[in-house]
């Protein structure tokens, strides 16, 4: 399975759990984890910035566009896109450390978030007010960490399956990843 | 590293289109030359949407299983005595059935606002700051935008976007909507506005009226729009919880608990036809106050147990629809 094709049915699994059911959840503060995010994130991680800020670019038009959408088109475009890049242009650094992929998880969960409450402010949007927004904002970062450790749990799997007839020798997915690439 | 400068020329590319079409959409608002990009996504991600509820409703269900559980037995206990009372009621009550169907053909349309409404499920919901959600329904059904959609509680929002299946629906607890109200039992008008429900707070109702006193345990139920769209008149919206008290406001602002569970919205009906003449607060649940029980409710205001939506339509005397009427959804 290609690369590319990989990655969409992640980001068209991952938009279609987000509205239908993650969206849905009665969690505590009515946020819920951004799950297009995270894995616009965890595909960064493992691509590389240019796969990822392409990633990015396509998850966030398919999220502008997925029905119950009501904003601006190219928001969330602008944003994931950044995020791919940013998070992508970290992938290199993925081997030496370990806790790399968590801590970048949850810059850009927050970054995201940030970003987006930010272009929704400069065009008047009424839901990105200071009120609302400070509200949601640690609450949906704190959910993303909390659910990043699947999703890129998930992702990482899903590549290492997918490379393994290519790079037989790869136990750990990350590291026989990268020698493949 | 060789490919840094191609991957700074394709950032750069993707940025400028993601701005544009910020702009582009920005400016054109509703007849944006984006929204057949829309349209797009609605034809695609619709039928998936559909079949993915189909498939993960069972998922949720066991969710709320999981987070009402504590409550669940309380309420098992409340249900099963109401149960046995309602056992008893229509147990007497079908002798006056008959003389109840007469009656209600008779009152017509004043039976429950006479609304003519599609029922719908609701299959997903926005992401993000926004509160949305998207129904089963589209312009097949004969969903047109600026409808109201209302479930047995009260009012839920209004239809934003029709697509062939799938119709959008901003609920009013959206910090972009805003819906007229009118206090119960007065001509008092005001503006009820949402402040985001994943801000974290009620609707707030500012009324126009400054001298006007208001009084928490007051309801509010929509004042109706222009040729009723987007908004019917009469249908419940919520109790006022709290007044604020600003100094130097020209107008007065209550907080207001909806009488919808938007955390818990399924099953709503999107009003395809307006009552001919405005229902006042006939459509409000029996007030609470005084006397709660008193067995044989009048036909005009049914219990405060809501029934399900899609009684309304057919409960609706035949002769009371109006003629251009769109199909309903079966």
């Amino acid at each position: 399975m290609s690369r590319n094709l990989l990655a969409s049915i992640v980001i068209v699994a991952a938009l279609i759990l987000q509205v239908t059911v993650a969206n849905r959840l009665p969690l505590p503060g009515s946020v819920v984890p951004d799950l297009v995010l995270l894995a616009v994130v965890a595909l960064a991680l493992v691509n590389g910035s240019l796969s990822g800020l392409v990633t990015g670019f396509c998850a966030g038009l398919a999220t502008d566009i997925v029905p119950p959408a009501d904003h601006t088109i190219g928001r969330y475009a602008l944003v994931y896109c950044l995020i791919g890049y940013l998070c992508g242009s970290v992938s290199a650094e993925m081997d030496r450390a370990p806790l790399l992929p968590f801590v970048t998880v949850a810059a850009g969960a927050l970054a995201g978030s940030v970003l987006y409450a930010v272009v929704g402010a400069m065009l008047g949007d009424p839901r990105a007010r200071w009120p609302v927004v400070s509200h949601v904002l640690p609450l949906q970062v704190f959910y993303d960490i909390v659910a990043s450790p699947f999703v890129v749990w998930i992702v990482l799997r899903l590549t290492s399956r997918a490379e393994r007839p290519r790079d037989s020798a790869g136990l750990d997915p990350v590291p026989g990843f990268y020698r493949a690439r | 590293m060789n490919d840094t400068r191609r991957t700074r020329a394709v950032l750069g590319v993707l940025l400028l289109v993601s701005l544009a079409m910020i702009t582009v959409d920005y400016r054109g608002g509703d007849h944006s030359p984006l929204s057949a990009l829309r349209g797009f996504g609605e034809a695609i991600f619709g039928p998936i949407e559909h079949g993915a509820t189909a498939v993960v409703s069972p998922v949720a269900g066991a969710f709320h299983t999981f987070t009402g559980a504590p409550g669940a037995h309380r309420r098992i206990t409340r249900l099963e005595r109401e149960n046995a009372r309602l056992r008893q009621q229509l147990r007497t009550g079908q002798i006056d059935k008959k003389r109840a169907d007469e009656l209600n053909n008779l009152l017509g349309t004043s039976g429950r606002g006479g609304y003519r409404i599609v029922p719908a499920e609701v299959i997903s919901s926005g992401q993000g700051l926004e509160d949305t959600v998207s129904l089963d329904v589209g312009s097949g059904n004969g969903v047109r935008p600026n409808m109201t959609v209302l479930s047995g509680d009260g009012l839920v929002g209004r239809v934003t976007r029709v697509g062939p299946t799938t119709s959008t629906v901003m609920l009013a607890t959206d910090a972009a909507s805003s819906i007229g109200g009118r206090l119960e039992g007065s001509e008092e008008i005001g503006v009820v506005q949402g402040a985001g429900r994943r801000g974290g707070s009620a609707l707030k109702f500012q009324l126009l009226d400054s001298t006007v006193v208001m009084v928490p345990g007051q309801r509010i139920v929509s004042f109706g729009s222009e040729g009723d769209r987007p908004y019917v008149p009469g249908v419940p919206i919520g109790t006022i919880s709290r007044i604020e008290k600003t100094s130097g406001s020209l107008t007065r602002t209550a907080l207001v608990r909806p009488f919808v569970h938007f955390t818990s919205l399924d099953v709503v009906g999107v009003v395809v036809a307006a009552p001919k003449r405005n229902p006042r607060d006939s459509v409000l649940p029996p007030s609470p106050s005084p006397s709660p029980s008193s067995p044989p409710p009048p036909p005009s205001t049914p219990p405060s147990a809501p029934p399900p939506p899609a009684q309304a339509g057919t409960s609706a005397p035949p002769k009371s629809r109006p003629a251009p009427s769109p199909t309903p959804r079966g």
